[in-house]
């Protein structure tokens, strides 16, 4: 009854009437479309209608020219707002298809010209605007350029039409219609306000005039009133929103100064509802939200004490509960549109506002009405549609409050409200909606705890509604959220309730999960309640009905009472599972393992612990515990009626523990108690399990917030800390392995790896496998073997029959040819009694160093190092080993292997000299080889390999090794001669000795030399002092001299000097001439003193 | 006078709710327990420099038709929340912050007691009588 006409809540747009278009024209028929259908956001507030040529507009009434004698008889008409919507356009425009040079121009002007007319009688009265506007099919001349005739003929239909030029325009239907009629669009639109400001100064005239004359009216308040309202939607098809809002509120102002009676509080408040909703609309539009909210505040404050007669009480609680929710949807709208809302201001207040009215009048309805059985006849509500004015009685129709009443007529038409009221009206749903409506917005608005007192508020309404089902979902639901906070009234409150729908919709399992929660601690019921509560669980137990919720009423009570009795007695046996995870109840009940870790086979001791938190007895029949590991789950009795006590006195707590073996698996697992379920009622037909999660909520959520406080309680099961889950380890193996070996080991042995295993039990069978750990460098210069001959990359070893305390010892060999680090990976997988299996590992690491270093030294034939070597002539090379093992080492052997170009000076040779020696750390052995190269070149010539054999000499049992090292490659020059000398050892002072030269040509040339003997004051000899000398090819010259020593010491012998001729010179270099006289001769020969008595 | 007094521990359960008349306990456990909803969202707003000089006396939290509801928090989150008359106009804003400070200091006396296990209900004879006296219950001349 208070729903606000359509004609209200569009918004105003300014009414533009098209006539002269014909839609089955396709010329016509775009540009209607290009009207009508691109309303794009930004294009003016515009409705178009197509009117048809001979459209008939409403009359226009008579003019009045004084309200000296006029009496109202309402404040709003109702077809008033409409007509300017709808009916009486702002602008007509008139559409014709002229081209300037049309064939029959002056037919076609004259039939404009008519149908201008005919428009403007069918208009006769109104200052509606007109305009032409002309299609034309033909090019448009360039703007600017002057067109005569266009000008000439343009004048010509303004006059025949009796127009102003400035109404008359030219549509080119050509390639930019669109642009055309969006320019064609904003003249209209500044046609039609400027009609809409004509008509606003019309009634503001009347206004002043009412003003002047007032004095004898006595209902100016209602015109005034209604002149206000008019101007203001004016201004608002005007598109002026502030205007408008300044009469909006004129008007609410002057609708106050009315009085009020029982007979216009209906139409004072429908007329207080429009302009609110306008005025808060525009106020929300012109984004001024606070005002709107004073408004609406104002407003209501104002009017909820004008509560009308009271028999139809319940239609001004109708009024309003819909202010609430029209402002509330208004407060969303504008919302959407971009307002910010804030926590404590929101649509959702105004929302559960309106649900609250639309409660009171529910309540209303319900006293009012419950005598109202007929509809009287005749109808005293007929015609209410078609009344003048806005919330006026269809009985009294423009009767205003001075009049008397007719009483039969009102008494008729008070129980026709009140039989429409009780019989067409669903209050629930109504409430419903707007409980819905507020609680989607305090959700929005971060109001859980509001949602939930609106959704339990919800619930309520569709217990009303007799929707237990709902009523059920809903509180259920609930009772999980507040169990959060744990405030008792509510909770109490809610199950309460829930109990009441539970019962009536004979939802067992929801009434025994309830029923259990009510007994709880957290609940204010009183003694007696609970003891009801228990009673029934233990009636449904017995097949019985549980005695029916208190304050129930009859009409709803028997037919449950008889559903109950029925359901009770199906013939299926009835298990209820409750699931505590989600409902709290009475019994509270930890589960714990008494160790965090067990071993296999050894004995699983858990123990579970129940309190009653009710006060009074309780009995169970039995107590499960359900297990949970990766393999299996299983579910163990822990206590049954027959061997326990079962039952649990008032606020008692009992334990019990339980053991079961740990089963056998492979690996270490975690087992973990999922559930313990209580069974009640050892009936086959009738049992309740309750099942609680281990882990569970916390049931005490205090514990959480202030451990530290616990010690506090002084309660048993309060300190008890729940351990839910165990491992399950396999015992510590028995098996032992170990590893020993002389690290670090040299390059290039076999390193024994004496790993040696030991058991405290029996094993039957055991595998040892040992290999390399890979890390990706060395797996290729390592070698493992058992034997030292085949390689193997894994070695494996079953054995057999480990027994108990003796040691299996095996040795592994291990060859490396780099140096570095090794892992070395030692497993024992074995199988024990009952087919456990188990492994042990070990990871030992070696090192691998270098036994020793080998360089090469060279020498000449008079020890003096060497750089290169020349063909023929004798040099020495010396292996040159020093020890860097840690270890001492004994050299067995060595031997050289020469490369092709040079020979041994003498064979003989065979066992080295460093054979047999023992080298430590930072020790040095030398060998040494006298060679001769055969062949020289550019390239250094390869010496050979030097092999050495050796052990450890530090381990009894070591192996020989035999190592190789390719010994430093030397550059072999040619050498044209060879120069030998001959001499003793050494001389005595004065005693005459022989020294020979042999000089060798190596070439096939004759070579020339002057020799040269300078003179020395340490001897005296005797012998050429210079020679020329011939050598032959590949022959050899010997040249002696004797000589007499003079001094004794270390004395330099005479020099000799070779030279070659000036024109042998290609032959033989001087140069190399004295290197090779200065390398093969000895520079100084030891001269022994004679003794003087052998002289003597 | 207020209504109602309600003392809300740190955990949102209440601690005590003590109103005027007893049979609408109900419908004021239940708009205690919303203005919880404005307690929280004020406590949580702003940075941490913020709360850490914030005033705590909350204001108004929301007003209805009938009540106008002010909370007040402490700095261990125990919230206070009295509940008016929206026809009070007697109060002014200053009496309402004064009134919070008696409860609280009676507050801090009642969980003083070394009996008194915090996160326990609040049973203290000298508490209920400063909340009879607040609730003008009692006067304090007496």
């Amino acid at each position: 009854m208070c729903e606000l006409p359509p004609e209200l809540t569009t918004k105003p747009l300014a009414l533009i009437g098209l006539t002269g278009l014909d839609i089955a024209n396709p010329v016509h028929r775009s540009i209607w479309d290009a009207f009508s259908n691109n309303r794009r956001l930004e294009s003016s507030a515009i409705q178009f209608k197509l009117l048809s040529p001979t459209h008939e507009f409403p009359t226009v009434k008579p003019k009045r020219n004084s309200y000296e004698w006029y009496k109202p008889k309402g404040i709003l008409k109702r077809n008033w707002m409409n007509k300017y919507l709808n009916e009486i356009p702002a602008v007509v425009v008139v559409f014709y298809n002229l081209d300037w040079n049309d064939p029959q121009w002056n037919e076609k002007k004259m039939e404009c010209a008519s149908r201008v007319q005919s428009l403007r009688n069918a208009l006769d009265g109104r200052t509606t605007k007109i305009a032409v506007v002309l299609i034309q099919h033909c090019t448009q001349p360039p703007p600017g350029s002057e067109d005569t005739i266009a000008t000439e003929r343009a004048t010509a239909v303004c006059g025949a039409c009796e127009l102003s030029p400035k109404l008359l325009y030219i549509l080119p239907h050509g390639n930019h219609l669109l642009g055309y009629i969006s320019r064609l669009e904003s003249a209209l639109y500044d046609l039609a306000q400027n009609f809409y400001h004509h008509e606003y100064r019309i009634v503001k005239g009347h206004k002043d005039q009412l003003n002047k004359t007032m004095e004898k009216n006595a209902h100016k308040q209602h015109l005034f009133v209604r002149h206000q309202f008019k101007m203001a939607f004016l201004n608002e098809l005007k598109q002026d929103q502030n205007l408008a809002q300044k009469h909006y509120t004129q008007a609410y102002n002057h609708l106050l100064e009315i009085p009020i009676t029982d007979i216009n509080v209906m139409e004072i408040t429908t007329v207080a509802c429009f302009i609110n909703y306008k005025l808060c609309k525009v106020m929300f539009n012109l984004n001024i939200p606070k005002d709107a909210i004073t408004q609406f505040r104002f407003h209501t404050d104002r009017f909820k004490t004008w509560i009308g007669p009271k028999e139809v009480i319940f239609e001004h609680h109708a009024w309003m509960c819909s202010q609430f929710s029209t402002f509330a949807e208004l407060f969303d709208d504008a919302i959407r549109q971009g307002l910010p809302a804030v926590q404590t201001q929101h649509p959702g207040y105004y929302f559960q506002s309106a649900a609250h009215h639309a409660g009171l009048r529910q309540a209303a309805c319900k006293e009012l009405c419950q005598n109202v059985t007929s509809y009287p006849d005749p109808d005293p509500l007929a015609g209410e549609e078609k009344l003048e004015f806005y919330g006026q009685r269809p009985w009294r129709p423009g009767k205003l409050s001075a009049e008397p009443i007719d009483l039969a007529k009102e008494v008729l038409a008070i129980q026709a409200l009140q039989y429409k009221e009780k019989y067409t009206v669903n209050h629930s749903n109504i409430i419903i909606g707007l409980l819905g409506n507020a609680i989607s917005q305090f959700k929005v608005y971060r109001c859980p705890r509001m949602r939930r007192v609106l959704v339990v508020q919800m619930a309520e309404e569709y217990y009303n509604s007799k929707d237990y089902g709902k009523v059920l979902t809903l509180l259920m639901h609930m009772l999980w959220e507040y169990h959060g906070e744990r405030w008792p009234v509510l909770i109490t409150n809610i199950l309460k309730n829930a109990l009441h729908a539970a019962y009536l919709s004979t939802s067992i399992q929801d009434y025994i999960t309830l029923a259990f929660e009510a007994l709880g601690p957290s609940t204010t019921f009183s003694e007696d309640f609970k003891s009801t509560v228990y009673n029934n669980i233990i009636n449904i137990l017995h097949k019985k009905p549980p005695t029916p919720e208190p304050d129930l009423p009859d009409d709803v009570k028997c037919p449950a009472v008889e559903k109950w009795v029925m359901e009770l007695n199906k013939s299926e046996p009835i298990v209820f599972t409750i699931d505590n995870n989600n409902m709290s109840s009475f019994i509270e009940v930890k589960a714990r393992f008494l160790q965090p870790k067990y071993a296999v086979n050894s004995m699983v001791t858990t123990e579970v612990i129940i309190r009653n938190s009710y006060s009074n007895t309780v009995e169970f029949s039995k107590i499960t515990i359900t297990v949970n590991s990766p393999g299996y789950n299983s579910e163990f009795v822990i206590a049954d009626a027959e061997h326990n006590t079962l039952v649990f006195r008032g606020k008692e707590m009992k334990k019990f523990p339980y053991q079961f073996e740990a089963v056998q698996q492979n690996d270490s697992t975690e087992i973990r108690i999922t559930t313990i379920s209580l069974y009640m009622s050892n009936n086959k037909m009738c049992c309740i399990i309750l099942r609680f999660s281990a882990v569970g909520r916390e049931t005490n959520f205090l514990s959480q917030l202030y451990p530290e406080i616990q010690q506090l309680r002084r309660g048993e099961f309060e300190t008890i800390q729940p351990l839910v889950s165990a491992e399950i380890k396999q015992e510590e193996s028995n098996l032992n392995i170990s590893a020993e070996s002389n690290n670090p080991a040299l390059l290039g042995e076999w390193l024994p790896i004496n790993i040696s295993i030991t058991t405290n039990e029996n094993i039957s069978s055991a595998f040892l496998n040992v290999s390399l750990m890979s890390d990706g460098a060395n797996e290729q210069s390592t070698e493992l073997s058992l034997t030292m001959n085949n390689k193997q990359s894994v070695i494996s070893i079953p054995i057999d029959n480990l027994e108990k305390d003796c040691i299996i010892h095996q040795t592994v060999y291990l060859r490396a040819h780099k140096v570095g680090d090794r892992d070395i990976h030692i497993k024992v997988e074995y199988s024990r009694s009952k087919q456990i299996k188990g492994s042990k590992e070990l990871i030992y690491s070696l090192s691998v160093t270098k036994p020793f270093e080998v360089s090469t030294l060279f020498y000449t034939t008079l020890f003096e190092s060497l750089t290169k070597g020349f063909i023929n002539e004798p040099f020495i090379i010396m292996p040159h080993i020093s020890c860097v093992s840690p270890w001492p080492i004994n050299i067995i052997n060595t031997s050289i292997e020469l490369g092709d170009s040079i020979e041994r000076e003498n064979e003989d040779q065979t066992i080295s000299v460093l054979s047999g020696i023992t080298l430590s750390e930072n020790e040095t052995g030398t060998d040494a080889y006298c060679l001769i190269p055969r062949v020289g070149g550019e390239q250094p010539i390869s010496t050979g390999v030097y092999t050495i054999k050796w052990k450890r000499a530090n381990d009894n049992n070591a192996l020989q090794t035999s190592s190789s090292v390719t010994l430093a490659p030397l550059s072999v020059e040619d050498a044209v001669i060879g120069l030998e000398a001959k001499l003793p050892a050494h001389g005595w002072v004065r005693t005459p000795l022989l020294i020979s030269y042999f000089i060798k040509n190596h070439s096939d040339n004759i070579i020339t030399l002057r020799l040269t003997m300078k003179a020395s004051d340490a001897f005296m000899f005797a012998g050429q002092k210079q020679i020329d000398v011939y050598i032959l090819p590949k022959n050899e010259r010997k040249v002696e001299w004797i000589l007499r020593p003079l001094v004794a010491g270390f004395v330099q012998l005479p020099s000799l000097s070779l030279t070659v001729p000036a024109d042998e010179e290609h032959k033989l270099n001087k140069a190399r001439l004295s290197e090779i006289v200065e390398r093969s001769i000895p520079s100084h020969i030891y001269i022994l003193p004679t003794s003087q008595t052998l002289e003597e | 006078m207020a209504v109602c007094v309600a003392v809300i521990g740190k955990d949102n359960s209440p601690k005590y709710i003590r109103c005027v008349d007893e049979s609408l306990a109900l419908q004021f456990h239940c708009k205690v327990h919303t203005s919880i909803d404005i307690i929280e969202e004020k406590l949580n707003v702003g940075n941490k420099a913020a709360t850490d000089i914030r005033d705590l006396y909350l204001n108004l939290l929301y007003a209805t038709e009938e009540y106008k509801i002010y909370g007040y928090a402490t700095n261990t989150k125990i919230k206070f929340i009295i509940v008016l008359h929206s026809s009070n106009v007697s109060l002014r804003d200053n009496d309402v912050k004064m009134i919070f400070k008696k409860l609280h200091a009676a507050y801090s006396n009642a969980v003083c007691n070394p009996f008194y296990i915090p996160g326990d209900q609040l049973n203290s004879r000298s508490f209920d009588l400063a909340v009879m006296e607040i609730m003008g219950i009692i006067s304090p001349f007496q």
